[in-house]
């Protein structure tokens, strides 16, 4: 089994204080599919840098305020 | 949670990646079996049945699109949206992982015709290890669906 990246990521609790927000609502707004986002939120797909900014860009935040580098 | 929210979870491109390595996985079989049955009774390799894998290849062609339209129609946003970063990522893996699992038999045929001359068999195991390369890709997308990525 391949080791998880080692980031970390608080979008799921972002998603409930913003409404809560679905994933599917989320995966629309930064133009990925639902199992996409389900991915990241587990932290077995770190998403590339376009991605990282416009979840954190939903979220009204800075990139630094959704993830975090746990190593 | 039940068998249909199940099949609603797993995402467009893993359900084709199921049904095309289902088809070709049933094609491979049939063809090994037809294959070694034809073989055993000549006594020696069977020659190239060129007509049958023309035919062959169609049925496979016309058998994934009805799948595929079948699948498509019960998650039509989901087949018309483009592939996104992570499928893009876990198709270009899948194809490059592929690659080496077609390579090996197709090198393993080549040393076989060195040794034995046998052209029947060369066809054969080249057959074979193109339909063993692309169902190796289809399962590599299982297996990095299921992973995550």
């Amino acid at each position: 089994m391949a080791k998880p990246p080692p980031i970390s990521n608080r979008i799921r609790e972002l998603r409930e204080q913003h409404g809560p927000m679905s994933q599917s609502a989320l995966a629309e707004a930064i133009g990925v599919t639902r199992q996409t986002v389900i991915a990241i939120e587990l932290g077995k797909y770190s998403p590339s840098l376009e991605s990282a900014f416009r979840i954190a860009r939903v979220f009204d935040l800075g990139v630094e305020d959704v993830f975090g580098w746990e190593a | 949670m039940s068998p249909a929210a199940t099949f609603r979870n797993i995402p467009f491109r893993e359900k084709t990646a199921w049904a095309m390595a289902s088809i070709l996985i049933g094609g491979a079989a049939f063809y090994l079996n037809m294959v070694i049955s034809a073989s055993r009774a000549l006594g020696q390799t069977a020659p190239p049945f060129v007509g049958f894998v023309i035919a062959y290849v169609v049925v496979i062609v016309i058998a994934s699109v009805v799948l595929m339209s079948a699948l498509a129609a019960t998650s039509p946003r989901e087949a018309n949206a483009p592939a996104d970063e992570r499928e893009k990522i876990i198709g270009d893996k899948a194809g490059n992982w592929s690659g080496y699992v077609m390579v090996v038999p197709a090198l393993g045929a080549l040393w076989h015709y060195a040794v034995n001359m046998d052209g029947n068999m060369l066809f054969h195991l080249v057959f074979l290890s193109l339909m063993l390369g692309q169902i190796a890709e289809y399962v590599f997308q299982i297996f990095l669906y299921r992973r995550g990525g």
